[in-house]
Order: structure tokens, then C-alpha cells, then sequence
């Protein structure tokens, strides 16, 4: 055999094992429903900030907890724990992308990637109030 | 209606400039392409160098216009109102420039265009091919600004539309007003671009995916004109100018990210990042294999495939960012511009091209007829390239989820900690690329004297070991992962350094691939010193113990630092002393204090991490960062109470709303600044003080107060009942602004009730904030420039010898 076969299977064999690694590593989207059935598996749950409800942050007590209660896509609310600080404007964020699993009824989360109107790009939206403004001032 | 205000001649000669732009290179595509026919005269490659050089000027005519847009802030154009305002300071219009996808496709047609030029004046006689594939790339590029509607389908993005046109305006009120455009202000750029890396970074990189270009052109030249043995010399030198830039340009990346962004360190394995990284990765595959075939005519079919295929990553990654795949995975993704369809094509375009050309000259290469010697230079340089394919193949795979999502219609969400997960592949993909680079220069092409060789690398070995070995007891290290790691990287660097002293001797000229070796090993190194000995010296010590609330979470990462409280972080005392507003950014001072033998406190410094206070886009943190030559002090604010800033208050000096808790003896409740514990109850108070007769009743309510600094003052508010009737007396700390009364016994349970009152400035200004010590971060500054300067000096080299 030449050595070119012997390295071409081995990169094979690793292109293999990188493929299957990154399926077994990446997580799944899921909802409230399917992440209290599984309490031992960490979850992202896509989901909206129920902005009826109160948030509740103490720094003076622990600033590395922040809860909250959210919506996932299908509707359900459910009490989500934070293990960080209250993010910047968290009120206006629009989508929530939550990791964590849970425990006894509650979302425990590590990391939440939240989606504000226009942080980074044009939301029709942001596009209405600065126009409205304008006018205002007119 | 009639508008008043508006400057319409600009966005003319802006369109005029595009459709000018596009047409040109259209133009010069086809006649290069006729040109690189045998039977040209020449005249066919007269016509393709004027309808570039128009393509040049229009190209530079549209970044004038948009520059005189932005510098003018004639915001009745949509992309002039969508990413500048007039609050922000002028130094940042390069970076409103290129923060929308319009004004970075421009950036990066326009190094395209430089690049072209210069290929001109240096490609020769391979002018003809090499320039139908860069004016080829350019029709697309120029594409994606018409914003033309064809059938329905809108081909490319305008950036000189005007506001009131733009369809997301439609009927707006203020296209009502005819002289909107006094009134009317940008919606400004993004905060968290508003820093000098952004002005630079951005054009770095994009001088990066244009300089891939140039090899790729060549690499297609090359088996269309089956020259299949001549191209990797003209393309060697560009390759190698493309590692250089690219790499500084994701560098940069990194760099803007640690000191802007708030995740805490430079890289974080976004998927944005990966996108530019990967083509990186095989580009320097890719340099090396053209080197190889340069100089032992084989691997041709490699070099080709791997130059084209960093070609078509690149364009690859442009899909990633910008067609909104990666909207539910990345926080700095651009959003779907409507065109996704048109990257796609652009992307289909060349695969095609490349396949095809590949297919229909691949009998003519002649293969390898001799396998490499094991001994030989060139053997171990082809699996070093082989290791960093299969690297970037790993991340781009892991990377592109969401397109698999797409595709296969699957559910797979990223890896919950990506940094583990990429981790555990890239790091012992590093240990082998250390070794090879360590060893590689030492290897002869064709065959070495394999006892010599040993002869000269073993003191290399031996320094690296014994160094690593050293460190590694030193910080008690047991992951072997790091230590092997460590131990490849130290003797990269080592290993080169003694190649280029000793065998080299120094001489700088030639030293090229020797000083940009080690640069690698200090970034390998730096990259795992900084990252996994970095230490968050934040844990909250404050005297409130969190475990009260049963909560199973750290305490860890975030502290509350109350106004002029000092607490200790690490080896420093850490106090926030102030706040001023500065336009729109807070900034806050943090001091840093040591304690010097006496142990008084020295304050040592002072960072001012801020808040930047953004209606429009949300406020943006920005993190602040002490540099000391062996470690960094990374300081972050997390959160902070804007709403006296946003509102001041008004009339401190009443209380407020009282608290009001039953307590049993022992039990606690909270004040914003202490913690109060009821001791005791005390029934033996002196009657006749308070005028008690000895039917009457009088009780005290002995409280704790834990301050926050651990010292424990007293109060004592009293209940007493005075001829049948009620009373309470209460008791204040007046400097801790704290009132008690106590209002109510219950026998039965016997609890009792405390109302608890702040005064209102009690509620005392504070800060969460985050800070990390990375320790020698420089290493890897330092490797960066090592890396730039040996590759221009390789790449001087290599212009020399051709």
C-alpha cells in the first residue's frame, strides 16, 4: 500500500470522527414540554420574554442570579433561573435562545443569546419609532 | 410631491458609477477571456485592460460618492440614515461605511480591483487568463450593489436608494413632509462598532478574501492554459501575502473582540469567526503545497485542489454571514438582505467552474510517478497540509448546523459548550501542526541524513521538554492536552529560533519562514497560556452569603460593588469611586488598589469600563483592560442602575416604604446594605424609664445589624403596652440609614413583626461587574507580529527569486 492510501484512510477516519462528534455534541432545539421529560439533557429552547410578569434581579443578594418567566414557541410559560447578571436591555428583547435543562418546574439556564429589534441589523420596528419621532418633532 | 432639501445629483453619479462599474467588468471579462486565446494579437487584451481600468475608476468613483454620502450625512439616502447619525464622532464614518453588507461587498470589490491592477502590470503572459477570472469575480461582486429588478427578482442590494424609496418606507409619515430631511437624524451606528479595531479590521480582512483570489486565479490559469507546472510560482508569493493579511485580519477580529466585546476573552468559536478562520486554515495548506510543487514539481493536482477549494470557502463564508443561516446561532450574523439566492450562485458559479476545469484537464497532469521519501522535507509539509484540511474541516462542518438543519430538515442545535467541543479536536490537530513546524525546517527536499537530523533538532527537543516540563510543575498542570500542547509549541518556536541562528545565521533577509514559524508557535502558545490559565478574580466575597437561597448556583464570575465599598479581588482591593456621563457613554471608575507590606492600601490603578447608552439599539457595555507586560486585568460592567442617570431623583432625604417581615428569633431579613438578625427578645427593660407602671408591658426587639464589611452593630426597637393600649418605640442607625419598629407579637407562633425603613438614598449607587486576570496575552501580540514580519520578509524573498 503507499503511504498517500494510508494517509487518505486516516483522514477519512477522522473527517468520520469529527462528523459524528459534532452530531453527538450538538444539542437540540426544544421546548419546556420536552425539556421537563428529559431533566438531565441540556436543551435550547427558543422562546419570548413574558413581559407581563416581573423580573427579578438582586444584585445586593446575588448578582449572579436573574429569573425571569418566558414563552416558548408553542406557548407555554414557565419560570426560567439565570446564572448571570440581568442582560442589557433584557425587557426589549424580541427572541430569547435559552440553554439549560430543567430542575424541579424551573428553566435553570447558562446561557442566553437574546435577540433585540435592530441590536445589529434593520427591524422594521426601530424603522417606525425613529420616523414617528421625526414627525413628532415636526 | 415636491421635496425640498434633497440632494438627488450624488446618488445619480453614485448609480451611474454602478451600472458603469458592472457593465465594464462584463466587458473585460470577455475580451480577457479571448484574449487568453493563442490567437490574439493583442488587441483582445487591449480591450479587457480599458474596460478594467473604466471598471477601476468606477469602482472608485462609487466609494467617493458614498464617502461624500456619509461625510455630509445626506440621510435622504437609506444606507447614509441607516448607519450613521450626526451624535457620532466623525473618526467612525469608515466604520458606518463597511458596517452594512452594500458598503463591505464595496470594500471588497475594491481590493479586487487594486489587486487587479496590479496583476496587470506584474502577470505577463498570464495576463489574459488570470484577468478573466478576477474581472469574472467582479461581475458578481459588482452584482450584488445594482439592486436592479429583473422578473420580478431583485438582483443585488442599491446602497444609494433613497430613504423614502426604500420598501421598507413605504408610506411612512414622514414621506409626507416635504422638507423631511431637515428634520430627520440616522439611526447611527452600532455602539459596539464604534471602536478603532472596526475601522481597521474590516478592511484587513477583506484585502484578505481578496488576496485568495489571486492564487485562485492562477491555480484556474493555470490547468485551462495547462501550464500545469508554471503557476505555482506566480501564485507562491500571493499565497503567502493572503496568510499574512487574512491571518492579521482574524487576528484583529479577535483583537476588537477582547477589547469591545463583553464575552471576556478573543476567541469564542462564533460561528462569524469560524466562517473567517477556516479558508485561513487551508490557505496555509494550501501556500504550502503550492511551495511544495514549486520546488518538486509534484502534488500539482493538490495545490490545485486545495487553492480552489480556500477559494470557494471564502465564498462560502460569505453565504454563512450573510444570507441570516445563522441568525439563531451567532450574535454577530447580518441579516437576509434577499440575497441569499444571488451568494448562492456566486458560490454554485465557481465549484462549477473549478470542477469542471479539473475534470477535463486532470489526464493531462502527469501524477507522481516516485512516492516522497519518508526522510524528505516535502513529505512531512504534505501531511502538516493534510492535518490542517481535515482542521478546518471540523470546524466548518460543526460550523455550518444550521445549513445541515436547512438541508436535511434535521433539529440540531450548536454544541452546548462550543469551546469544548471545538477544543477537543483543534487542540491535538495544534500539537501535530507544532511538532511539523518544528521539525520541517530541518528536513532536506528529497532525502535527508536521517542521523543528522536528530543530531540537530535534539537540543531543541531537550530545551522545549525540560521548559515544558518545568512550567508544567510549576502551575501544577495535569491536562496532557495542555502540557503536549505547550510542549509542540515551545519547540516550534525553539527549534526555529535555532534554525534561523544557527544555520541561518541570523541573517534577517533570509530568515523569512523561520521568524513567521515562530511567530505561529508564540500565537499557539499565547492562545493556551492566556486562555486556560486565565482566572476570573470576581467571586463575590461580599458578607451576604448567597447560600441562604438554596441556590445551587456559583457565586462565582459577577461582584456587587457598592459606591466607595472596597472588596477584594485576587490579589487587589477593588473599589468603585465614581460615575460621569461623557455624551452618551457612563464610565466608571474602578480603582485598583495593593496592599503593600505595611498593608496599607495603594490604589494602583484605575479602569474605566462604560456603559454606552443607546435608545435606538440597546444600551452596550464595554469592558476596559489594564495592560501589564506578563498579564492583563480585564474589567467588564455586567450591570448597572442607569435610571438616576436616565431620571434623577428627587427629595432623598425621607424614607421610604417600609418592609415589614415576622421574624422568630434567629430569622433574618434584608436591608439593601446589612442584614438584620433578630437575636433576641429582651422582657427585663427598665419599667420606669420609659414611665411604665408594672402592669404595663415592655419588650425589645434585640437585632443584629451584619454590615457588609462584617461588623455587627445593634438595635433595639421597643413594644410596649402602656394602659392597655399599643406603642411602639422605634429605633434608627442613622448611618446606615435604617429605622426599626416593632409593631406586633403573636403568641402563638411566637413570631413577631419588624417593619423595616430605608431612608431613600439608601438605595446606594452600585455596579456588578465582571474581571479577569490572562496572563502573558503578549505572547501572543508578540507572535502576531513575529508572523507578519517573517512573512513579508518571506514573501520579499520570494518576489526577489522569481
Amino acid at each position: 500500500m503507499k503511504k498517500t492510501h494510508i494517509a487518505g484512510i486516516l483522514i477519512i477516519a477522522v473527517a468520520i470522527g469529527a462528523i459524528i462528534s459534532t452530531i453527538q455534541d450538538s444539542s437540540t432545539y426544544a421546548s419546556f414540554a420536552q425539556a421537563r421529560e428529559n431533566p438531565s439533557i441540556e436543551f435550547h429552547v427558543i422562546g419570548e420574554l413574558n413581559k407581563e410578569k416581573g423580573m427579578d434581579y438582586n444584585p445586593e443578594i446575588n448578582p449572579n442570579v436573574f429569573s425571569f418567566y418566558a414563552f416558548d414557541k408553542e406557548g407555554e410559560e414557565c419560570k426560567v433561573i439565570f446564572n448571570g447578571t440581568k442582560p442589557q436591555d433584557f425587557e426589549r428583547s424580541e427572541q430569547l435562545v435559552m440553554l439549560g435543562s430543567v430542575k424541579d418546574e424551573v428553566f435553570v439556564c447558562s446561557k442566553i443569546l437574546m435577540k433585540c429589534p435592530s441590536k445589529y441589523n434593520d427591524g422594521q420596528e426601530e424603522v417606525i419609532i425613529t420616523a414617528n419621532t421625526t414627525e413628532a418633532d415636526s | 410631491m415636491d421635496y425640498i432639501g434633497e440632494q438627488l445629483i450624488p446618488g445619480m453619479f453614485g448609480n451611474f458609477f454602478l451600472a458603469l462599474s458592472f457593465s465594464a467588468t462584463i466587458l473585460a471579462t470577455t475580451a480577457y477571456y479571448f484574449s487568453a486565446k493563442d490567437s490574439d494579437d493583442g488587441s483582445w487584451r487591449k480591450i479587457g485592460r480599458t474596460a478594467f481600468r473604466i471598471h477601476s475608476l468606477s469602482v472608485l468613483g462609487i466609494f467617493a460618492v458614498l464617502f461624500y454620502m456619509l461625510l455630509n450625512h445626506l440621510f435622504e439616502y437609506h444606507y447614509v440614515w441607516q448607519h450613521s447619525n450626526t451624535e457620532m464622532p466623525m473618526r467612525y464614518i469608515l466604520s458606518c461605511f463597511w458596517e452594512g453588507q452594500e458598503g463591505s461587498f464595496m470594500l471588497w470589490s475594491f481590493w479586487n480591483m487594486v489587486l487587479g491592477n496590479i496583476l496587470i502590470k506584474t502577470a505577463k503572459d498570464w495576463e489574459g487568463s488570470t484577468m478573466t477570472v478576477v474581472s469574472s469575480v467582479q461581475v458578481f461582486l459588482s452584482s450584488m450593489l445594482l439592486g436592479l429588478v429583473i422578473f420580478e427578482y431583485k438582483l443585488g442590494s442599491n446602497p444609494f436608494i433613497l430613504l423614502r424609496e426604500h420598501p421598507d418606507m413605504v408610506n411612512m409619515p414622514f414621506t409626507r413632509i416635504a422638507d423631511y430631511v431637515d428634520k430627520i437624524d440616522g439611526r447611527g451606528l452600532n455602539p459596539i462598532l464604534q471602536n478603532y479595531w472596526m475601522i481597521i479590521h474590516p478592511p484587513t480582512l477583506f484585502l484578505g478574501f481578496s488576496s485568495v483570489m489571486i492564487p485562485f486565479a492562477y491555480a484556474i490559469a493555470g490547468f485551462w492554459k495547462k501550464r500545469f507546472n508554471d503557476w505555482q510560482k506566480p501564485a507562491l508569493p500571493w499565497a503567502f501575502f493572503g496568510v499574512m493579511i487574512l491571518g492579521t485580519g482574524v487576528l484583529m477580529g479577535g483583537a476588537w473582540a477582547y477589547e469591545a466585546l463583553s464575552f471576556g476573552g478573543f476567541w469564542a468559536w462564533d460561528p462569524v469567526e469560524n466562517a473567517s478562520l477556516v479558508p485561513w486554515i487551508t490557505l496555509v495548506a494550501s501556500a504550502h503545497v503550492i511551495l511544495i510543487s514549486k520546488n518538486t514539481g509534484k502534488s500539482v493536482k493538490t495545490a490545485f485542489i486545495l487553492t480552489t477549494v480556500t477559494f470557494v470557502l471564502i465564498l462560502y463564508s460569505t453565504f454563512l454571514t450573510r444570507s441570516g443561516i445563522l441568525g439563531d446561532t451567532s450574535v454577530h450574523a447580518f441579516t437576509d438582505l434577499g440575497m441569499s439566492g444571488q451568494l448562492l450562485i456566486y458560490l454554485i458559479f465557481y465549484c462549477v467552474l473549478t470542477l469542471a476545469i479539473f475534470a477535463t484537464r486532470w489526464k493531462y497532469v502527469s501524477g507522481d510517478k516516485k512516492e516522497d521519501s519518508i526522510n524528505s522535507r516535502e513529505f512531512w509539509m504534505f501531511i502538516g497540509a493534510l492535518v490542517l484540511l481535515i482542521s478546518a474541516f471540523q470546524i466548518i462542518f460543526s460550523t455550518s448546523i444550521p445549513v445541515i438543519n436547512k438541508v436535511f430538515g434535521s433539529n440540531l442545535a450548536p454544541p452546548a459548550d462550543p469551546i469544548m467541543h471545538y477544543n477537543s479536536w483543534q487542540i491535538p490537530f495544534a500539537i501535530i501542526v507544532g511538532f511539523l513546524i518544528g521539525l520541517g525546517q530541518f528536513l532536506k527536499y528529497k532525502n535527508s541524513d536521517i542521523s543528522k537530523f536528530w543530531k540537530k533538532i535534539r537540543v531543541s527537543l531537550l530545551i522545549a521538554a525540560i521548559f515544558s516540563a518545568t512550567i508544567a510543575i510549576l502551575t501544577s498542570n495535569t491536562n496532557y492536552h495542555y502540557v503536549l500542547l505547550f510542549f509542540a509549541a515551545t519547540f516550534a518556536v525553539v527549534a526555529n529560533a535555532n534554525y534561523f541562528l544557527r544555520i541561518m545565521k541570523g541573517k534577517i533577509s533570509k530568515g523569512g519562514s523561520s521568524i513567521a514559524h515562530i511567530g505561529f508557535g508564540l500565537i499557539l502558545l499565547g492562545a493556551l497560556v492566556s486562555t486556560s490559565m486565565s482566572k476570573v478574580i470576581s467571586q463575590n466575597s461580599s458578607g451576604i452569603d448567597v447560600k441562604v437561597l438554596g441556590s445551587d448556583f456559583s457565586n462565582h464570575d459577577n461582584i456587587m460593588l457598592f459606591k466607595n465599598d472596597t472588596l477584594q479581588m485576587g490579589d487587589y482591593y477593588v473599589s468603585y469611586s465614581n460615575k460621569r456621563k461623557e455624551g452618551v457613554n457612563i464610565y466608571f471608575d474602578i480603582d485598583y488598589y495593593s496592599k503593600s507590606e505595611t498593608g496599607q492600601l495603594i490604589k494602583a490603578f484605575t479602569l474605566n469600563p462604560l456603559v454606552q447608552l443607546n435608545k435606538t439599539m440597546g444600551n452596550v457595555a464595554e469592558p476596559d483592560t489594564r495592560h501589564f507586560l506578563t498579564q492583563d486585568i480585564y474589567t467588564h460592567i455586567t450591570y448597572a442602575d442607569l435610571s438616576q442617570i436616565e431620571a434623577p431623583a428627587t427629595g432623598k432625604s425621607g424614607y421610604m416604604e417600609p418592609k415589614e417581615k415576622m421574624l422568630a428569633i434567629g430569622d433574618t431579613m434584608f436591608s439593601s446594605n446589612a442584614i438584620i438578625i433578630l437575636h433576641q427578645l429582651n422582657t427585663s427593660l427598665d419599667k420606669a424609664e420609659h414611665e411604665l407602671t408594672d402592669n404595663d408591658i415592655i419588650v425589645g426587639a434585640q437585632l443584629h445589624i451584619l454590615k457588609m464589611n462584617g461588623d455587627i452593630i445593634t438595635a433595639t426597637p421597643l413594644y410596649i403596652i402602656r394602659d392597655m393600649m399599643v406603642e411602639s418605640i422605634a429605633d434608627s442607625i442613622p448611618d446606615l440609614g435604617l429605622k426599626f419598629l416593632f409593631t406586633k407579637i403573636d403568641p402563638e407562633s411566637g413570631q413577631i413583626k419588624i417593619s423595616l425603613f430605608e431612608k431613600q438614598d439608601n438605595k446606594r449607587d452600585f455596579v456588578v461587574m465582571k474581571a479577569i486576570i490572562f496572563p502573558f496575552i503578549n505572547i501572543l501580540w508578540t507572535g502576531c507580529i513575529f508572523l507578519i514580519f517573517g512573512s513579508i520578509l518571506a514573501i520579499r524573498q520570494r518576489i526577489k527569486t522569481s
